[in-house]
């Protein structure tokens, strides 16, 4: 750790030293920020750019900026709680500024997707990035946060039913993609395939997804991209507000709501939020499934078993100072959901029917229960163009999977009363995760920003019940990271970044609790297995990317190459068990190395007069891409005859990209087209010429909106069909199945009624419209041949509220 | 600008070209074959504790097959992985005593299209805890080729004591 950090401070002082030379500077920019009641802003934040100068209001509300140079500016003036404003100033002399700021309703807030911030961020950042806003949340509600987000371009889910998906970004998943939530990396079971998101979709406001590597700010992980999820909700001073939000989903006879309630008095706010939903089986356009060759008869086309319910907590409160902000977020999501009967353990026939089709509401074995506890509190100070940003974390992610006992391979027929956990636990996985992360960004000059950071994170894994698939253990890594963003014209920019990360992963030895027979030269001998053993792997890392921006008025290009690094999970480090959902049994490799990634990005944008195309090409390369490699033999004493997997590594050579354009048909009539694209080859190794796992396949969406004139009491009504067509996928690899393409069309509308002064704003759609049988090629449920889910109609009601506090 | 014109049309040649002159890959499963008279044993049949049957099925693949595994256990419980369309009569559900269990892996000779293990097995009569439990078992077949591509059969039997 002190080496690193020796190492990284002279980096820090090199490079400073090289880009601090003086320039010349003349004009002083100044003014006054106030509030909307004309009393004075203190802490305001003042960002001139291009130079990123930042500088914060005094207790009058006063700022100034010195030492400027001739020229044109956009200045940037936020304040938490209030709208960010944005001007243009053009500066050829000293110049004084009064600032009003309006507050912002957060909860009635509609940002637009091309808000100013969003717009520099486009043009001045070198990776690409999709923003989504609480409005595009709303109008996509669905079963999950992630399955809204797959409108995106590039973006897919891997899902789990109806109301589990894990995101999916240009074909990469699970531990390749970071899920961060108020600066922390969101930490519970990504590896497993029938483990969702832990989190609730309503307490969400903002989303950003990044595509491409991003190890550079998030360490480990972040190969394929981020998505980043962020809580605005501090509210306007003196003032109490809210919202009732009510959703329902006829597919699987969904009801939900969640109440917020948000106060905030001068420096410190509250805001609270209770979310509750519950959900049956889901529907199917089919009455039959074909699991492994049996037919599976499904009453009145119910998935057995697939309901569920979620019961969410969160709390938010911190200080807003001046130059100082610290806010902590406190919540706790809780869910119980069954897993398809019929599937789980390929128990296909001799479900016992009866019980589980007398009701579609209750939830029967097989079920998991998981519980995510999550503390953070995030601050951020801000003196004379210095910014320090800070994280602290604490996970607990606590997840048990029940099912009936069955005593497969070598366990005992009945179950002994003399085990510490239940016959019908099948898996328990308490995870505890510490994170820590300290960020500071500077400007030294107009020119040059330099945001360098360190980060920090612990996770303790517990594991329990009869299966056993991946060990304990304990795991620290640590990484620190030093980014420069240089200023070369008014509309070029040049990204340098360099990140180092260590890592240490310590896994506890796993005996069996049954004997099997273990044949030696003295004859067969019952031996409890050792699964896992003792074993201690530490991993270290360089990782770095270089961009470039250039701006021409309507249009805008950026390249970035960057290496970025995945550290193995105990997964696939020492995994030794089999998983009887797909008769494999899966092996680690305690020899794996970090998996390395290089990837090239190139995105351009156009916009004009009522049309915008962007282009994101990419090009990717795996020295060595971790993957659970089907062979062809058996094992007869670990893996009970089940055919063996092992984690192995290939060199993967991929690319693809997204292409969206948006043309405006007239006033009230838009359209929009999203095609995405993603090829995957393995270029060594046993499976050499074969793609990837959850290869996305091609598809295209093709969008047509009518946003009409506000009506009456009826303001921002609109009308959107969206056409997905999407390509066969048969491009695979064992044991996946070809999959046949199809087409979906899906209907959405709605509104925001304003009845005297409340708003209630309406958001319905209607899903897979014709009601078509199809198979989703990224769905867990693929390989026994669940189609997707059939029509179903969403509906969705928000309604706000705000009131001042009398002082 | 110059540059990034030339990566675009860089880009497209790679896709081109990948998109032409690939080399086909194998993604065919094997397949076990016991529909032929002497197939043995096929959905609902019996074998007996203590003599000897013939494991007769014919394995396929259209480019390699690699190796089978065959594993015997109860289904006194009525859980179920059959692949089979017809559904034999299952005797009452009762608690497993001492049940048979089997799992053993074979290979199979390398180079072959086509395999017909004809296999003697025989299963004992019991062991260290006393006589095997008779009634209704499962006989699950697992193939795979060499490329890793796998073909599952689940068989419903019965193991019985022979009426003396």
């Amino acid at each position: 750790m002190q080496l690193f950090l020796r190492r990284y401070l002279i980096l820090y002082i090199l490079l400073t030293a090289s880009f601090s030379s003086v320039y010349s500077q003349n004009f002083e920019l100044s003014g006054k920020v106030s509030d909307e009641n004309s009393k004075p802003l203190p802490g305001a934040l003042i960002v001139l750019m291009p130079g990123q100068k930042a500088v914060a209001t005094d207790a009058m509300g006063l700022f100034s900026l010195k030492d400027l140079q001739k020229g044109d500016y956009t200045m940037k003036i936020s304040f938490l709680g209030y709208k960010t404003e944005s001007r243009q100033v053009t500066l050829h002399d000293n110049l004084h500024l009064g600032i009003s700021m309006t507050p912002q309703r957060t909860t009635l807030q509609e940002v637009e997707i091309r808000d100013n911030s969003i717009e520099t961020r486009k043009r001045e950042n070198a990776l690409h990035s999709e923003v989504v806003n609480d409005a595009f949340l709303r109008q996509n509600l669905g079963g999950s946060l992630m399955k809204s987000l797959e409108r995106l371009p590039g973006v897919s889910t891997i899902d789990i039913g109806a109301g589990q998906s894990k995101p999916v970004i240009r074909g990469l998943g699970f531990n390749r993609v970071v899920v961060v939530e108020n600066g922390v990396k969101h930490e519970g079971q990504q590896w497993g395939s029938d483990h969702g998101l832990e989190i609730d979709q309503f307490a969400v406001e903002s989303i950003e997804v990044i595509k491409g590597p991003a190890s550079l700010m998030y360490g480990s992980d972040a190969i394929g991209g981020i998505v980043d999820l962020k809580q605005s909700g501090i509210p306007a001073n003196n003032t109490i507000g809210g919202s009732v939000d009510f959703i329902g989903k006829t597919n699987n006879d969904l009801i939900g709501s969640s109440v917020s309630v948000l106060t905030r008095k001068n420096s410190l706010y509250l805001s609270l939020r209770a979310t509750v939903l519950d959900y049956a089986d889901y529907k199917v356009p089919t009455d039959s499934v074909d699991i492994y060759s049996f037919r599976a008869p499904l009453f009145r086309n119910n998935l057995r078993n697939t309901a569920g319910n979620e019961q969410n907590i969160h709390a938010s409160f911190g200080l807003v100072k001046s130059n100082y902000v610290s806010r902590f977020f406190i919540s706790r999501i809780s869910s119980i959901n069954g897993f398809f009967a019929n599937a789980h353990g390929l128990e296909p026939r001799r479900v016992d029917t009866a019980l589980h089709d007398a009701s579609s509401r209750d939830i029967n074995y097989p079920y998991q229960e998981v519980k995510h506890f999550k503390a953070v509190n995030k601050s951020e100070w801000t003196k004379n163009g210095l910014r320090i940003e800070s994280e602290l974390g604490f996970q607990r992610n606590y997840r048990q999977e029940y099912s009936q006992y069955v005593d497969h391979g070598y366990m005992p027929p009945i179950f002994p009363d003399s085990m510490d956990f239940p016959s019908d636990l099948e898996r328990e996985f308490e995870k505890h995760i510490y994170s820590a992360n300290l960020k500071g960004s500077y400007t030294f000059n107009e020119k040059l920003l330099v945001t360098s950071g360190l980060s920090f994170e612990h996770q303790n894994n517990r594991i329990g019940g009869r299966g056993f698939m991946i060990p304990a253990y304990r795991q620290t890594a640590g990484g620190a990271f030093l980014y420069g963003k240089y200023t070369l014209s008014e509309r070029s920019f040049l990204h340098l970044g360099l990140r180092t990360d260590v890592g240490m992963i310590n896994t506890d030895a796993y005996n069996d609790w049954y004997p099997s027979p273990e044949e030696t030269l003295n004859g067969t001998n019952d031996t409890f297995l050792l699964r896992a053993p003792d074993l201690t792997k530490s991993f270290s890392n360089l990782s770095w990317s270089v961009g470039y921006n250039y701006n021409f008025d309507n249009l805008f290009l950026k390249a970035n190459l960057g290496k970025s690094f995945r550290m193995p999970i105990a997964k696939e480090l020492a995994a030794n068990g089999v998983n009887y959902h797909h008769f494999s049994y899966e092996v680690g490799n305690p020899d794996l190395n970090p998996e390395i990634s290089y990837q090239l990005d190139i995105s351009t944008e156009y916009s004009g007069n009522g049309i915008a195309v962007g282009f994101t090409p990419f090009v990717n390369y795996f020295t060595n891409y971790i993957y659970l490699n089907p062979g062809f033999e058996h094992d007869q004493l670990y893996g009970n005859g089940n055919q063996i997997f092992n984690y192995t590594e290939s060199s993967v050579f991929r690319y693809g990209g997204e292409i969206h354009a948006h043309f405006d048909l007239g006033k009230t009539l838009k359209s929009g087209v999203i095609g995405e694209y993603v090829y995957s080859e393995q270029l060594s190794g046993d499976k050499k010429g074969f793609t990837l796992p959850f290869s996305p396949p091609a598809s295209l969406l093709l969008n047509l909106k009518y946003v009409p004139k506000n009506f009456n009491f009826i303001e921002k009504p609109y009308f959107s069909i969206d056409y997905k067509l999407t390509a066969p996928q048969n491009k695979i690899v064992p044991p996946e199945e070809k999959t046949k393409g199809y087409q979906v069309i899906n209907l959405s509308a709605g509104a925001d009624i304003k009845i005297k002064k409340q708003l209630i704003s309406v958001n319905i759609q209607l899903q897979n419209l014709m009601n078509q049988k199809y198979f989703n090629h990224m769905s867990y449920y693929r390989l026994i041949n669940v189609p997707e889910p059939g029509r179903s109609l969403i509906v969705g009601i928000s309604i706000p509220f705000e009131h001042d506090i009398n002082e | 600008m110059r540059a990034a014109r030339f990566l675009v049309f860089y880009l497209f040649a790679i896709l081109i070209f990948q998109a032409c002159g690939k080399e086909e890959i194998d993604d065919k499963k094997p397949e076990i074959d016991i529909n032929f008279s002497g197939a043995f044993p096929v959905n609902c049949d019996t074998i007996y504790f203590g003599e000897p049957y013939l494991f007769n099925a014919v394995f396929k693949d259209n480019a390699e097959l690699g190796a089978y595994s065959i594993e015997v256990h109860h289904n006194f419980d009525h859980h179920a992985h059959s692949t089979e369309v017809t559904v034999c009569e299952l005797w009452p559900v009762k608690p497993a005593v001492n049940p048979y269990v089997f799992i053993k892996s074979y290979s199979i000779p390398s180079g072959s299209t086509v395999y017909a293990p004809n296999l003697e097995m025989v299963i004992s009569t019991g062991n260290a805890n006393g006589e095997f439990d008779e009634g209704d078992y499962h006989f699950f077949i697992s193939l795979t080729d060499k490329e890793g591509w796998s073909t599952q059969k689940g068989l419903s039997i019965k193991i019985l004591k022979r009426e003396l």
